[in-house]
């Protein structure tokens, strides 16, 4: 080496160091789940004599192992989608009373957690039956 | 030959400083992984809401429940009774009133709606009357 001339910098493990770096978080990295928050109130210990005698007017909305009912009539998924629309475009701070038999799957309560939630129902009280 | 020596030993980088930098970035991202998914088990497979609102930010106070498909409840990572259970609710809600504690519930899809309803009875019990699901918004690829 000439004495004017600058030292060469190896850059080879500095590079092969960086990729492996690169790697290693491509291959770490998973993106995160965006996870929703579904809000419900329950209803008061003290409240849940008064319960059993729902008041006529108030939406009810039971679900069972295999399907579902609101206001005691059997419906599928799709048209529980559609009454709670209907119900929503008349008021969105309406009560939804959700009745869930013990053996149902908590996916079945979640299905009708977020129709609630598409057509912008907000107060919905959850029961167990 | 003894200034030729001097000058190739000057020429030779020390990748001692930049090894332990990347050991110490390394350690970092290690562990601050760990301590964001602490809270969470990744057994449970979570019911899909696509229309329910994302969380956009922690809020203080939340205590997160999980409950796997047999019923089973987990406080982060270790699985607890009924008994226990209510004993930390009962502690948080002790410390910082029964308003300012923040109950989700992630529960698994298959899980049946009775262990829920005992996890949700115990809050209830102890004055908390407001309590979140939590569901899949969007799945990470």
């Amino acid at each position: 080496m000439a004495k004017g001339e600058d030292p060469k910098l190896d850059m080879t493990p500095m590079i092969d160091c960086v990729f492996q770096l690169l790697i290693f978080f491509i291959v770490t990295l998973k993106p995160e789940d965006i996870i929703a928050h579904l809000d419900v109130n329950r209803p008061a210990p003290d409240a849940k004599a008064k319960q059993d005698e729902t008041p006529e007017d108030l939406i009810q909305v039971m679900i069972f192992r295999d399907g579902f009912n609101i206001n005691n009539r059997t419906v599928s998924l799709n048209t529980l989608q559609g009454v709670l629309a209907k119900l929503a475009s008349m008021s969105t701070t309406q009560t939804i009373l959700i009745k869930c038999a013990s053996d149902s799957p908590h996916e079945k309560l979640v299905q009708v957690l977020d129709l609630c939630s598409l057509v912008g129902l907000k107060n919905l009280s959850v029961m167990s039956m | 030959m003894a200034k030729k020596v001097k000058k190739n030993y000057e020429s030779n980088i020390d990748m001692t400083p930049m090894i332990d930098c990347v050991f110490q970035l390394m350690i970092f991202f290690i562990v601050t992984i760990q301590l964001d998914n602490d809270q969470i088990s990744e057994k449970i497979k979570l019911a899909q809401s696509p229309n329910g609102p994302k969380i956009e930010k922690k809020i203080p106070g939340t205590m997160i429940i999980q409950l796997d498909k047999d019923g089973n409840i987990l406080m982060g990572k270790a699985v607890c009774n009924e008994a226990a259970l209510r004993g930390i609710v009962g502690l948080a809600v002790n410390r910082m009133g029964p308003s300012q504690v923040n109950i989700m519930i992630r529960a698994d899809t298959k899980t049946k709606h009775y262990y829920v309803r005992r996890v949700m009875d115990i809050c209830t019990e102890k004055g908390i009357y407001k309590i979140q699901f939590a569901a899949m918004k969007k799945k990470g690829e």
